[in-house]
């Protein structure tokens, strides 16, 4: 055997990894080869100093990863039931602690950490669904949607990643696709969230679509996924539910172009509860559109813009 | 070369953790963590030594025990549960470590006025060194070893920490990290050459 191939087996004879006939060759040959042999303890003392660099976490870094991932798991991922309704709740609590004051802050801090708890919650339940989902679906992990396509014949397809990617095909009436669908408004991809909003938009007759848009609409941090939401919610605009939630969206929305969204849809049915609402608003909106769209919202209603 | 309780179980699923696995699939939150607490040593030991940073370290515990919480409905037993974990596990990591070949911005190094030092070594007792040569060449030893590391590829970096830390075997690194042994082989003597250059002489 010559230096040179003996040489590229060094490393892994150092490792343990060749076969017991190589290992016998390395063995052999570095016996009688100065070269071989000095290369042999040049890997040695590679390995030796690679060694010293190596580094134990802390015990409390282990103990403060430990008790995060349980606050992770015990606070945000219900293992049977679906987290929307819970997130939701949780949402409508903080939302009432947050406006018994003029602070209109309070969402846009919470947004984050229940946007967080409801993507978890969600990926957990999206999860559990893929093993019972009936479309043409064969592989079973998954913890990223990459994309939602829709096509012309009202079908969707859904693209999966974990270490695998797939595709679920099916219709936009079929019950799984739209539980993905639900699932999908969730993901961590705005773009993901921005498609399944809209194409869910088609089915907000179903109360559990209705529950996920008014969830994305009050915490989606993306306004453009918020916008969709709002969309969507156009037929349901004299819903009591939906009206109570675009109040709270109109008081504490950072984007202006959502609430101008919310004020049109609001004016689209009136009712008198928010004329005093609105009233008050005029006096602290800082935004010119949303406070022109605001005193014309009142004037249509026959109702002073409150500041004179 | 480490070889930890996690690492031996790799190559079968021993029947203890077989049941933790069915306890937690099943719902059982106790299980759940006793299953955590039997990985999740070697798994912050490989984002540490990874990633040198204890913030990323972490993140990708959480990322990793968050997805596992999440999927393990969905383990199967087709391969053990340690290459199910660190499937999960180097793919977070091998994540981060392309963000930062593009971002460039995290060193693993800081600079100070005595030149580049390890980040870890701000967390790490310098052990204390009488003689001032030695501590010296130490220091340019660990700085050489930094660029090394540094110009390994992410997936050369990954193999090297498995085989050589977390002491794997890389027929069950290729399986892994979706390749096959063969190529875990050319991929840690790609890394070893490409330190033994870099190293020079110095060792």
């Amino acid at each position: 055997m010559t230096c040179d191939s003996i040489l590229k087996l060094i490393p892994l004879y150092y490792y343990g990894e060749l076969t017991p006939d190589e290992e016998e060759r390395v063995e052999e040959h570095t016996h009688g080869c100065p070269t071989c042999t000095r290369e042999l303890a040049q890997q040695r003392a590679l390995a030796a100093a690679l060694d010293k660099r190596q580094i134990a976490p802390a015990p409390m870094l282990l103990e403060d990863c430990r008790s995060d991932l349980i606050a992770a798991i015990q606070g945000g991922a219900p293992r049977i039931a679906p987290a929307a309704k819970g997130a939701w709740r949780l949402f409508l609590d903080a939302m009432a602690a947050s406006f018994s004051g003029p602070s209109l802050s309070g969402l846009a801090r919470l947004r984050q950490p229940i946007g967080a708890l409801a993507l978890l919650a969600i990926g957990f339940f999206g999860a559990r669904l893929i093993n019972t989902a009936a479309p043409s679906s064969t592989d079973d992990v998954y913890s990223t949607v990459r994309s939602v396509q829709p096509d012309n014949a009202g079908g969707v397809a859904i693209s999966l990643d974990e270490t695998r990617r797939k595709v679920v095909k099916g219709h936009m009436n079929d019950g799984n696709i739209q539980r993905l669908l639900l699932a999908a408004a969730h993901e961590d991809n705005p773009a993901v969230r921005v498609e399944s909003v809209d194409l869910l938009r088609s089915q907000s007759g179903s109360s559990e679509v209705r529950d996920t848009l008014l969830n994305v609409l009050s915490q989606d941090t993306n306004p453009g996924v918020r916008l969709k939401a709002l969309e969507g919610l156009k037929p349901l605009a004299a819903d009591s539910e939906v009206r109570k939630t675009l109040r709270r969206v109109l008081l504490a929305d950072d984007n202006a172009a959502v609430r101008v969204l919310v004020i049109d849809l609001l004016v689209a049915n009136r009712d008198d509860n928010m004329v005093g609402m609105m009233q008050g608003l005029v006096q602290q909106e800082n935004n010119d559109s949303v406070r022109r769209k605001l005193e014309k919202a009142l004037r249509d209603m026959n109702a002073s813009p409150g500041r004179f | 070369m480490a070889q930890d309780a996690a690492g031996t179980v790799g190559a079968r699923v021993s029947p203890q953790v077989d049941s933790l696995i069915r306890a937690a699939q099943a719902g059982d939150q106790d299980a759940f963590e006793q299953l955590v607490r039997t990985y999740d040593q070697s798994v912050l030991r490989l984002a540490m030594n990874l990633l040198r940073s204890p913030e990323d370290a972490r993140d990708v515990y959480q990322e990793a025990f968050l997805r596992v919480y999440r999927n393990l409905h969905a383990f199967r037993f087709d391969c053990s549960f340690h290459t199910w974990l660190y499937r999960i596990v180097t793919n977070i990591c091998l994540d981060q470590l392309r963000k930062r070949q593009v971002r460039k911005e995290e060193s693993p190094t800081i600079e100070t006025r005595e030149g580049p030092i390890d980040r870890m070594d701000t967390f790490q007792e310098e052990s204390a060194h009488a003689d001032p040569e030695r501590s010296l060449w130490n220091r340019q030893l660990k700085q050489r070893i930094e660029t090394a590391l540094q110009d390994l590829t992410p997936r050369e970096r990954m193999v090297f920490e498995l085989r050589h830390y977390q002491g794997l075997r890389l027929r069950n690194i290729g399986e892994m990290l979706g390749t096959t042994e063969e190529a875990a082989k050319n991929c840690l003597f790609r890394a070893t050459q490409k330190m033994r250059a870099v190293l020079g002489d110095f060792t």
